[in-house]
């Protein structure tokens, strides 16, 4: 179905916790191991505007209804990450704006070089970027649902299960705008299924390892993804990439989480 | 600030004021302007031509943020947290107000001819990002100091509108005072904008001479107003003689410009003579 790109801008809003009583993680704190996930997953939240970066230097930012999603979608992922600082502040963890700017100066030459591999690559393939793009951005989404969710689950902690629960409901919208802008720009174009296709296949990896150490990166799997309940949920995430055209039998998170080392 | 022209803001150096407060910004970041004014009825009021053609132009302007992050997000710029946090509160507000404007306006004219701006217009994100490796943190000022100027440059248009100067609608006392609201609410949702590029120009460039020098030299170079390239020549045109038609706000410009630390007079020359005002 076609995403209605008036429909969402206009009922966009920031997540919304002045209801719930963070001041419950005073009495009930998180173990120090979820922490650190809520850490590495606000720091993906307020990090959106650079993915956006990328998203910019191809083509695709020419066309209205893309910067409109883009516009709503940066600011409510700017939300997910003030929400979740939020609850990191109860636990004496601070995610101020100086902390987060030393995290991106760590990125070094790779973070420097991505805007231009990216318009390069933009610029050799053309419109079918885009597609490559779109696919990405609906592997991402779908991944940081399945994280919210698992998360909820392990943690069987009341405030903190609804808080995610309300932000994979947004991140629900943004998998519906990327699959449906990625579903037509597959549809019927072998050429963007191909580059798709490798793209995916040969440089995808979870969301956040441009921006984490590889141990932050193989902690959060571990934590949400390692056992049976886990791969179950990584295998969700496949079934539903390898459901767009011309992506069947990818297995781009399980195959990220072997190379991990999570099982 | 002039109140009759909405430029030449005092400058604020050596005043010291206080921090913009970015997550104060983003918690009150305005939405929507659809419930706040029945647009419907001011655009059903009439417009004169040059006013509708005007606003028509300011929603192309004020919706091309997404121009603006991608030239500044490739470099060091996306590095600094507070920048960027701003700035995603900076385009949702923006977003809203080209579509407020838009609606009472429509479309803009000769999507032809901007399509076409779109594609040639600048440099493209890969010599900008080559050019920040070795630009670095001092290119951040360069970029808040454009946002500021660009800021001024909008505000002839809007005070101009808002000016009892030129009759606002074709029937007088229809949508003038209706419309005059809008652009009221507009200036000041947008002052918060020219406050937090000000204040941050202010500091980078007072504190580091390079970051001046590229400040004077992106400015001179930009095509005013920044967004130029998402309206037509003819429209972009047509923009700048209505905003530019009072040469004492045209000379508020020039001060606003030489109020920023390290910014001299040839920088604003260029920028009024960029806008071949």
């Amino acid at each position: 179905m076609a995403f209605d790109i008036d429909r969402y801008t206009e009922t966009s809003v920031s997540v919304n916790w002045s209801d719930l009583d963070l001041e419950v993680f005073r009495r009930d704190p998180l173990p120090e191991s979820s922490l650190r996930t809520l850490r590495y997953m606000a720091d993906v939240e307020y990090h959106t505007v650079c993915y956006t970066r990328d998203l910019l230097t191809t083509p695709s930012h020419r066309e209205a209804d893309v910067s409109a999603f883009m516009t709503m979608w940066n600011r409510e992922e700017f939300w997910h990450g003030e929400a979740l600082a939020a609850v990191l502040a109860v636990h004496d963890i601070t995610v101020d704006y100086d902390a987060l700017k030393a995290n991106r100066m760590k990125l070094g030459w790779k973070d420097r070089l991505d805007p231009i591999k990216q318009s390069v690559l933009g610029g050799l393939v053309g419109q079918d970027f885009v597609a490559v793009h779109m696919s990405w951005g609906a592997a991402n989404e779908w991944s940081a649902i399945t994280a919210y969710q698992r998360m909820a689950e392990l943690e069987e902690h009341p405030v903190l299960a609804e808080l995610l629960r309300r932000i994979a409901k947004q991140e629900a919208r943004h998998v519906a705008f990327y699959t449906s802008q990625a579903r037509e720009r597959l549809a019927a174009n072998t050429k963007a299924q191909k580059v798709t296709r490798f793209a995916l296949s040969r440089f995808w990896a979870p969301v956040g390892s441009s921006i984490s150490t590889e141990d932050d990166v193989r902690h959060v799997m571990t934590h949400l993804m390692s056992g049976p309940e886990g791969r179950r949920s990584a295998r969700k995430v496949d079934d539903s990439i390898s459901g767009m055209p011309g992506l069947a039998g990818l297995t781009i998170v399980q195959d990220a989480l072997d190379r991990l080392g999570v099982s | 600030m002039n109140p009759s022209t909405g430029v030449g803001r005092a400058p604020t150096v050596g005043r010291g004021p206080a921090p913009f407060d970015v997550r104060g910004f983003a918690r009150t970041a305005q939405g929507s302007l659809r419930d706040e004014f029945d647009l419907e009825a001011i655009a059903r009021a009439g417009l004169a031509p040059e006013c509708r053609r005007t606003l028509a132009a300011l929603a192309e302007l004020e919706g091309a943020t997404m121009a603006y992050l991608r030239n500044v997000l490739v470099t060091a710029t996306h590095k600094d947290a507070r920048v960027t946090a701003f700035l995603v509160s900076w385009a949702y507000e923006k977003y809203w107000i080209a579509d407020a404007l838009r609606r009472i306006a429509g479309e803009a004219e000769d999507p032809e001819d901007r399509a076409a701006g779109i594609a040639t217009s600048g440099r493209g994100p890969v010599r900008r990002a080559l050019a920040g490796f070795v630009q670095g943190f001092d290119v951040i000022g360069a970029h808040l100091a454009l946002g500021y100027v660009d800021d001024l440059v909008l505000d002839l248009a809007y005070a101009r509108l808002a000016a009892a100067a030129i009759p606002i609608a074709t029937d007088p006392g229809a949508a003038g005072p209706a419309l005059g609201d809008l652009i009221a609410r507009i200036r000041a949702i947008k002052s918060r904008h020219t406050a937090f590029f000000e204040g941050e120009t202010c500091r980078r460039l007072g504190a580091s001479p390079r970051a001046a020098r590229l400040a004077r030299r992106e400015i001179r170079r930009s095509p005013w107003p920044l967004g130029g390239a998402a309206v037509g020549a003819a429209e972009r045109a047509a923009f700048v003689r209505f905003a530019t038609s009072d040469g004492a706000a045209v000379a508020a410009l020039a001060r606003g410009i030489r109020s920023l630390p390290g910014l001299d007079d040839r920088t604003a020359t260029a920028v009024v003579r960029r806008l071949g005002a």
